[in-house]
């Protein structure tokens, strides 16, 4: 368990020890100390846990752990494996193109103005379909909505290899349609393989660790 | 004791109660690391919190206005 967590843990407890003091003797809280407690151990302490249990439940939704323990993603998980640097994810996930341990949330977030809360509503409609919903099979499951250039371009824009790229080039108008969401990277003849968990079972895994 | 203080008191345990369940949720969904565990942890750990913080601070508003029970 992370140390962050065995702390906030470890707060909580202390908190709960502290209310059941109250609970058990709230006659206590009739002298000003008792007062002083009483605001301390009722409102500071569980704000002060919550606060921490909020950001430390956000901070390990982004974990790549995170999104694989839901089992409809395991095969999105074997996809990170795939030792084939044409499929994007894997060529991303294994050369630290993206931090290992945050592969899905890297790609998977919105990079504009409240993209971390619009993500985690996505994550809120991932939970609900696949609990209350019939979901699809793996390789079934669609984007909510197609996949926006900017995720892409928030690490590759300005990069030499993304702006003097030969391919990227080969076409003059290609690129300034790229910045401007025109033509998707994942489209049709560029970086279209990505995931493609539907034929995991006839490719080669790589089997190192990133 | 008056019943004004036990009116308090009653409150107080009230509120404690709450947020001893909402720290409980929490702890068990810090352990749990499950995004089941988020969402237990964000809508009925939040609950019992918030309902919590809002006893307790209600508890501190003046209650001489109250009529006592039994008081008739």
């Amino acid at each position: 368990m992370p140390l962050q967590t065995t702390l906030i843990i470890a707060l909580v407890l202390f908190s709960i020890a502290l209310i059941a003091l109250l609970v058990v003797r709230p006659a206590i809280t009739a002298t000003h100390g008792g007062k002083v407690m009483a605001f301390l151990v009722l409102f500071l302490l569980p704000v002060l846990c919550a606060t921490m249990g909020v950001s430390s439940e956000l901070e390990r939704s982004k974990t790549t752990k995170f999104c694989l323990s839901c089992h409809i993603m395991e095969s999105y998980g074997q996809s990170l494996h795939v030792d084939d640097p044409s499929y994007l994810a894997a060529a991303h996930f294994q050369n630290h193109r993206v931090p290992a341990d945050e592969a899905c949330y890297t790609c998977h977030t919105n990079y504009a103005m409240f993209g971390s809360f619009k993500a985690k509503m996505g994550g809120l409609r991932h939970v609900y379909a696949y609990y209350l919903t019939k979901p699809p099979a793996p390789e079934n499951i669609q984007l909510h909505e197609p996949f926006n250039n900017r995720e892409c371009l928030h690490c590759h824009l300005g990069a030499r290899s993304f702006e003097q790229g030969a391919v990227h080039n080969a076409d003059p108008d290609l690129l300034p349609a790229v910045k401007a969401n025109k033509v998707s990277c994942i489209s049709s003849g560029c970086h279209e393989v990505v995931h493609r968990v539907g034929t995991l079972s006839k490719v080669k895994m790589w089997s190192g660790q990133p | 004791m008056n019943g004004a203080t036990n009116h308090v008191e009653r409150r107080l345990q009230l509120a404690g109660t709450l947020l001893i369940l909402g720290l409980l949720t929490e702890a068990v969904c810090l352990l749990w690391a499950r995004p089941l565990s988020f969402l237990t942890f964000i809508s009925i750990g939040g609950a019992f919190l918030f309902l919590g913080v809002v006893v307790y601070l209600l508890s501190l508003l003046p209650s001489e206005s109250r009529p006592e029970t039994g008081a008739e």
